[in-house]
Formats: C-alpha cells, structure tokens, sequence
C-alpha cells in the first residue's frame, strides 16, 4: 500500500492524475485533486500519476516503510 | 496601454472583475478567483476559439492577403490548444509525459551549456539587443534539440520560428510571412514525421508522431503541433527573458540580491519574473454552456478573455502585488494558466529562466538599457518587447 498526499498550494487542477489513476485520484469543489482511495489503482499507476502533475504537487509513500516513493530522493536512481 | 497596461488592468479589477467590453463584445475578467474558477471549468468554457471566428481577421489585413487567412485558421484550428475533451485528452496524452517536471530536469545541463554558449560569446562585446541575440536564439536552439533535428538546421527552424511568430503581429501584411513559416514548417516536419513513424526514437516528433500510430492524431495535426511545439517555445519564452530582464533592470537593488546568490534565488526570482510581468497577457475562450460569476451571466457563444497580467496583480492573493520580489513565496501567479490546459512546457520554461537569469547573474554586473523607451508588439494577447538594446562595462 502507497500513502499519497497532494499539496493544494501548487496543485493547479491539471486532471492528469485523474486521468491517469482514475481509482484513486478525484476533483474537490475547487477542482483541486484529492485523494478518494489509496488503493483504487495499482501502486505502479499512482507513481505515474504522481510523474505526470506538471507541478509536482503528489508526493507517494510507502504506508509501511514510510519511504518516500516519489518524487525521487536527489541522486537516488529509479 | 500596450507599453504600461497595469494601472488600467488594476483599475478594471477593482471596480469590475468581470467585465462585459461593449466595443468589442467580449467579457473581461481580471479578478484571480474567477480567472482560476474559468480555467478550472473547462466544460462551461470552449477552447475551439479560431474555428469560431467569423469574417475578416482583426486587426485588419491587406485586403489583397485576405484569402491567406483560411489557411492560417486551418492550421490552428488543428493545434492542440483549440481542442476542448474528449478529444484534448487524448492528444495531450500523447506528449505530456515528455514534459514532465523529472523529464524535463534531465535537459537542465544542456539548457545551462547553451545558456553558458550564448552569454560567453555575448560578454566580450559590451552590449546586445536581447530580443534578437539572446531571447530569440536560445529557445529554438533548445526545442531543436528535443524535437532530435540536426544542428546544421538550425538556420532553417530559426527563420520558419521568426515567421511564425507572425501569428502575434498585428502589421497588416502579416499573413504572407506567416502563411509561408506554416507552409514552411510543414514541409520540414514532413520528411522527420515519416522517418519517425518507422524509427520511433525518445524525441518530441517521435512522441507526436506515435500519436498517429495510435490513431490520436491525423498527419496533419501532427505537423500542425509540430508547429505548434516550435511557437509556443518560442515566442513565451523570449518574452520571460526580455520582461524579466527588464525588471532587474529598473529593479538594481533585486539584481544585486540576485548576483549575490544566484544558485539560491534562480527559481523564485524566475516565478516572480512570471508574476510580475507575464509573457501571455491573457487568453480566450468561447462560453460553451451559460455560467453565473460575480452576479453576471454568461451566455453561450459569447467570448470570454482573461487577463493574466491584472490577476497576477490582485492583492487578495499577492501581498503588495506592484512590487517585484524576488524571494516571494508562496507565488501562485497563473503565468501558467489551470486546469487542463495548464502549460504543457511549464518545466522546460522554468528550467529556461532559471538558467538564464542565473547566468545572466553569474556574469553582469550592471545592465544599461540603451533607449529611452521600450516599445512593445500590439497585441493583446503577448507582452513582447520589439527592440531591447542593453550595455554592460567589460574591463579593459
């Protein structure tokens, strides 16, 4: 299981991680992304998502370990 | 009002945010929130703004080049920005993930080589006309190199982007040099395109290309968003280099705070560069369904525009919003745009005037503009400096 947060300060609406993790991203009121269901889509899915904000604004852990899935660590390799 | 828009946007804002202009029947909002709240309601708002334009162009052109604009609407009608969904999703989907932030970041040491190119050749001289040696050079030299052509053809794509940039003028025998930078771009994607759809590879003609494989996109609106790649570089970010280093130039004590630690202020200074003084001034859509904001009612196939420059100014969301600082945080400008259409280039700009404001700090020590004033292309839509002649000291 992943654990995500999306950061409404830069979060512009762009729809893409709806699109592309349908299962667990959803629009606000504001239009805003929010997390509906952590694990509505595959992991690999909301790492996609997650690549694909053009602000960078979804940050995916791992519930168990706490380490951070994305965005990568600086010098880390994927 | 072309040269020093902001006091009339201000004035507009505060005493109506959402505006109808009776002389040219359009709605104008420049409050923040109901820009956002536009941006964000894409289904109330259509994008297919060119195909709905009727008779002659504005402003005006050679009645003998009126027959050119067919083909110029032609052309954009095709381009991904005129899409509304279903279909926009799709062909977005097509290219967003070459643009993305952690794509994107692994172009920054080529954008900082031919930023370091550009200003060590510059330096020695002692003055430059930013538009044309830095601002125009810079970006088509970068998007050459995503789109995989040869350096030898840069010359070629410089003199079809020059023509293209047409597409903003407001001369009226625009049309002929755009008209041929269409034509032009066309048949030099056309050879890459096909070459590309038998060997795709990891660049952007390739991405758009695979877009036909996949049935996304027809060939034309693989060439025409060929095109579109090449403008859209192109044209924004010269505007980001030149307004921006207009500011630190009546701004010296933002410059010194700059060339103090460049590596420290190169990402804020480059997003309140696009706050304070934005490259697209604003943008339009066409009302596609009837929508309430502040107490007015917009109806369907009315034209709706928004000015960017006014709600980056509006103090309920920017503190002190005339002043240009460059270490201000949070800075939700909407240079950008929202919602679906939010720049497909946003990395690559940032990165773009990141580096070269960096650089431009690295090396200057104090700009002088050598004119008395500035003159700007009239349009409404780009704010673009015509002409930017600048100097520095370089020791003896």
């Amino acid at each position: 299981m992943v654990r995500i947060g999306v950061d409404h300060g830069l979060c512009v609406g762009n729809a893409m991680c709806v699109a592309t993790a349908p299962g667990v991203f959803a629009h606000n009121e504001h239009r805003q992304s929010t997390v509906v269901d952590a694990g509505g889509d595959p992991a690999a899915r909301v790492l996609e998502a997650a690549a694909n904000c053009p602000v960078s604004a979804i940050r995916v852990m791992d519930s168990e370990t706490g380490r951070t899935l994305f965005p990568p660590e600086p010098g880390a390799r994927s | 009002m072309i040269a020093r828009p902001y006091a009339s946007f201000a004035r507009l804002r505060e005493r109506d945010p959402v505006h109808w202009n009776e002389k040219f029947g359009l709605w104008v909002v420049t409050g923040y929130d109901p820009v956002v709240w536009i941006l964000r309601h894409h289904e109330l708002f259509s994008s297919a703004v060119i195909r709905g334009v009727e008779g002659a162009p504005y402003p005006p052109v050679l009645p003998e080049d009126a027959p050119l604009f067919d083909e110029v609407r032609t052309f954009r009608a095709d381009q991904l920005v005129e899409q509304d969904r279903p279909e926009h999703l799709e062909q977005r989907k097509t290219v967003h993930s070459f643009f993305t932030p952690t794509a994107m970041e692994s172009w920054r040491p080529f954008v900082r080589r031919a930023v370091d190119e550009l200003l060590d050749e510059l330096w020695p001289r002692g003055r430059m006309n930013v538009v044309t040696d830095l601002a125009a050079p810079l970006p088509v030299r970068i998007i050459a190199r995503l789109m995989g052509v040869p350096r030898e053809d840069m010359d070629t794509l410089r003199g079809l982007a020059d023509s293209i940039l047409h597409l903003n003028r407001g001369e009226p025998d625009r049309l002929r040099p755009l008209t041929e930078g269409i034509r032009g771009i066309v048949e030099y994607a056309l050879p890459f395109v096909e070459e590309r759809i038998e060997n795709p590879g990891d660049d952007l003609i390739s991405a758009l290309a695979q877009g036909e494989t996949d049935g996304v996109f027809t060939r034309h609106q693989v060439l025409v968003n060929t095109g579109l790649m090449l403008f859209a570089g192109h044209e924004t970010t010269m505007n980001l280099i030149c307004n921006g280093l207009r500011a630190f130039i009546e701004h010296p004590a933002q410059w010194d705070r700059l060339r103090g630690d460049p590596d420290r202020f190169a990402r804020t200074a480059t997003e309140e560069c696009l706050r304070f003084d934005p490259p697209v001034k604003s943008t339009q859509r066409i009302v596609a369904q009837e929508a309430e904001l502040c107490g007015k009612t917009l109806s369907p196939g009315e034209r709706i525009r928004w000015i960017i420059a006014a709600a980056n100014r509006d103090p309920s969301v920017f503190e002190d919003p005339d002043r240009f600082d460059i270490g201000r945080q949070p800075n939700p400008h909407l240079s950008f745009g929202s919602g679906i259409h939010y720049c497909l280039g946003v990395a690559l700009a940032r990165i773009e005037g990141q580096e070269v404001f960096r650089g431009l700090a690295r090396r200057f020590e104090r700009f002088t503009l050598e004119t008395d004033e500035l003159c700007y292309q009239p349009s409404i839509q780009f704010r673009s400096i015509e002409s930017m002649p600048v100097a520095w000291g370089v020791p003896a």
